[in-house]
């Protein structure tokens, strides 16, 4: 499902070059509930936005469902992620002026459904990340657990092939947190969505069924569990 | 693009305080450029309007010798059957009348005055029978009566009284000279008192019955010139050309037919001055607006690259964000128009009946303008639509600008931005 081969990623900092990724090269499977694991800097970030076709790589292959996603323009690109790719962040980032039905209804606009089916999904995602009732709610009204269930409803609501989630945690307490974590891994097994988050925090790490280490751009550890 | 105007309409009312703040900017520019233009166009009608119906009339036939020497108003360059013309030009259903300027100086001693004194004016002779056919002079008669033919008598501006200290009654001496060239002097009493809109009648012309003129002037019958009466509106320079050809058809080659406009060139190059003055006004006006209106964008934008981030990384592309970015700027024009639009409509309107004195400044200061006193503003619906269009146009060009550079940044900056 995806595949990175020999990746690497250089970024400008004053007139250093951090060498962020230094020659990748990882397989993931449908369905997999994979952890980015590693310290501050270690490269995860750049890895998960390297798959999130949000960033281009130096060099090195990403094939995403086969897409070489490194040949696609900034509009390919714009609706390869609008189809297949879904997005949670560690700020939520959720648009403020939408209540949290119209913030997971968005994801759906931009495909363009028919109002019907955006209510109807729209509504059954919400009940499934345990938000019913709360739909009309303003981001500023939901606690930042609250906040995190729309944004992982946003991901779902339109049946991403992966759903990618930087430190998805780490704005929460550790109970919200692990709640979080056992809502994402419920909408794994039932969506057979392929979930790949980062963290460097050890709780979240356990979660993992597969645990990828990386350390100053490469991959130190890759290992499964059951 | 129904999902992008909600979302445009919804930042709106969210971010209510930017978007008062920022509509209000444009709502002032735009009230400010509508009362201006309705300001000046309600100075230039006026002054158009006093300028021919008391100085110019629509059209001046006079000797083509007279039109160029007009200056030292020359009275060897006359008209010397004027009551042929006159016929011909009624005959085209255009009432004409005759007149006879003249320049000179007017004497006064003290008691009734308050000291000796003299003044150099400009004299019309009128036929006070059917001069009121072209300039409606009688109607701004302030005291005492109109002129009368036979009587040794004139009539003077208000503001010119004023100066010298003249009440009707007053008696005046005319230094001038006659077709001849010789001096004349002439005693008259002051009949009427006027107060003309025009600056240039109230402030130093004095009008003389045409027959008392035509005895001291020795003029034999012949005028200066004969002024004719056209509605506003109409095509005075087809009219004028008309004349013209007529004339050259009765075989009189020595006249020519001059509009209102040809009469009055130094009063139409100081609008056209005034026009463009105070079109750079306006445009300051906007552009202080505009850099309002574009610094607010400015920050709304940047303060909301996240959000756009976060936008492109769900698949959005930047030109649904951009047109997401212009509506919402597009709705504060909006906004902003429309209360500019009534802001500057209700000032036009009370202006419009209120009126602005500005007779404390025509007194003692030639502004070009031909108006004495009270302006009135006129509405201009052109005006108020290119204005309103404008607002909202204005508004979402600055808008493209910083969404333009926001939407330059990589989505991952884009998500980091604080």
């Amino acid at each position: 499902m995806i595949t990175l081969r020999e990746v690497k990623k250089n970024y400008q900092a004053g007139e250093t070059i951090v060498k962020a990724l230094r020659g990748v090269s990882l397989d993931v499977d449908q369905g997999e509930f994979l952890s980015i694991a590693g310290p501050s800097g270690s490269g995860k970030t750049t890895l998960l936005n390297l798959i999130g076709c949000i960033d281009k790589a130096d060099s090195g292959v990403i094939k995403i469902d086969k897409e070489d996603v490194d040949k696609l323009d900034k509009n390919e690109l714009a609706l390869f992620r609008r189809r297949k790719l879904g997005f949670v962040f560690q700020t939520f980032n959720l648009i403020p002026v939408l209540t949290a039905k119209e913030n997971v209804a968005f994801a759906l606009h931009l495909l363009n459904l028919s109002k019907n089916e955006i209510e109807e999904r729209t509504m059954s995602l919400l009940k499934e990340v345990g938000l019913e009732g709360m739909e009309d709610r303003l981001p500023s009204r939901l606690s930042g657990g609250q906040q995190q269930r729309v944004a992982i409803a946003r991901a779902l609501v339109k049946k991403p092939a992966i759903v990618l989630a930087d430190e998805p945690t780490a704005n929460l307490d550790s109970d919200t947190g692990r709640a979080i974590l056992e809502l994402m891994e419920e909408m794994n097994k039932k969506h057979t969505t392929t979930f790949i988050f980062s963290t460097h925090d050890q709780m979240v790490m356990e979660f993992a069924h597969r645990l990828v280490q990386l350390h100053d751009g490469q991959i130190t550890k890759d290992e499964r569990r059951n | 693009m129904r999902f992008l105007i909600s979302l445009a309409w919804k930042n709106l009312s969210r971010y209510r305080k930017r978007t008062i703040i920022t509509a209000s900017a444009i709502a002032v520019g735009i009230g400010i450029y509508i009362f201006f233009d309705a300001w000046l166009l309600g100075a230039e009608l006026d002054s158009e309007r006093n300028l021919i119906w008391y100085e110019t009339s629509s059209i001046r036939i006079m000797d083509s010798q007279y039109w160029e020497e007009q200056e030292r108003l020359p009275l060897d360059r006359v008209v010397e059957n004027p009551e042929v013309v006159i016929k011909m030009v009624e005959e085209m259903n255009i009432p004409a009348v005759p007149r006879i300027r003249f320049g000179g100086e007017v004497i006064f001693y003290k008691d009734p005055y308050e000291q000796d004194g003299g003044v150099p004016v400009q004299f019309i002779a009128i036929d006070p029978e059917r001069d009121d056919r072209v300039f409606p002079m009688k109607q701004t008669l302030e005291s005492g009566k109109y002129l009368k033919s036979g009587k040794m008598e004139i009539m003077i501006g208000s503001w010119f009284a004023e100066d010298i200290g003249a009440e009707v009654g007053y008696p005046l001496t005319i230094v001038t000279r006659t077709r001849d060239g010789f001096f004349q002097t002439i005693d008259v009493e002051i009949a009427g008192i006027i107060n003309c809109p025009n600056p240039m009648i109230n402030n130093g012309t004095i009008f003389i019955p045409m027959d008392v003129a035509n005895n001291y002037l020795q003029m034999e019958g012949g005028v200066t010139e004969m002024d004719m009466s056209l509605p506003l509106q109409a095509d005075v320079e087809k009219t004028a050309q008309h004349i013209e050809e007529r004339l050259e058809e009765k075989g009189i080659n020595n006249l020519v037919a001059k509009t209102w406009k040809d009469l009055a060139q130094d009063y139409l190059a100081i609008a056209v001055q005034k026009r463009a003055g105070s079109n750079i006004m306006l445009l300051l006006v906007f552009i202080i607006a505009a850099v309002g209106v574009s610094n607010t964008m400015l920050m709304a934008i940047y303060e909301r690259v996240r959000e756009l981030g976060m936008m492109r990384a769900l698949g959005m592309k930047d030109s649904q964000i951009r047109i997401a970015f212009i509506l919402e700027a597009g709705g504060i024009g909006f906004i902003g128009s429309v209360a500019g639009t009534i802001f500057g409509s209700l000032i036009v309107y009370l202006f419009s009946t209120l009126g602005i004195d500005y007779s404390w400044i025509f007194k003692n200061m030639n502004v070009g303008y031909r108006l004495t006193g009270v302006m009135y503003t006129v509405w201009n619906p052109e005006v108020v639509i290119t204005a309103f269009i404008v607002g909202i146009v204005i508004s979402m060009l600055i808008a493209y600008i910083p969404t333009r550079r926001a939407l330059k940044m990589q989505i991952t900056d884009c998500l980091r931005n604080e």
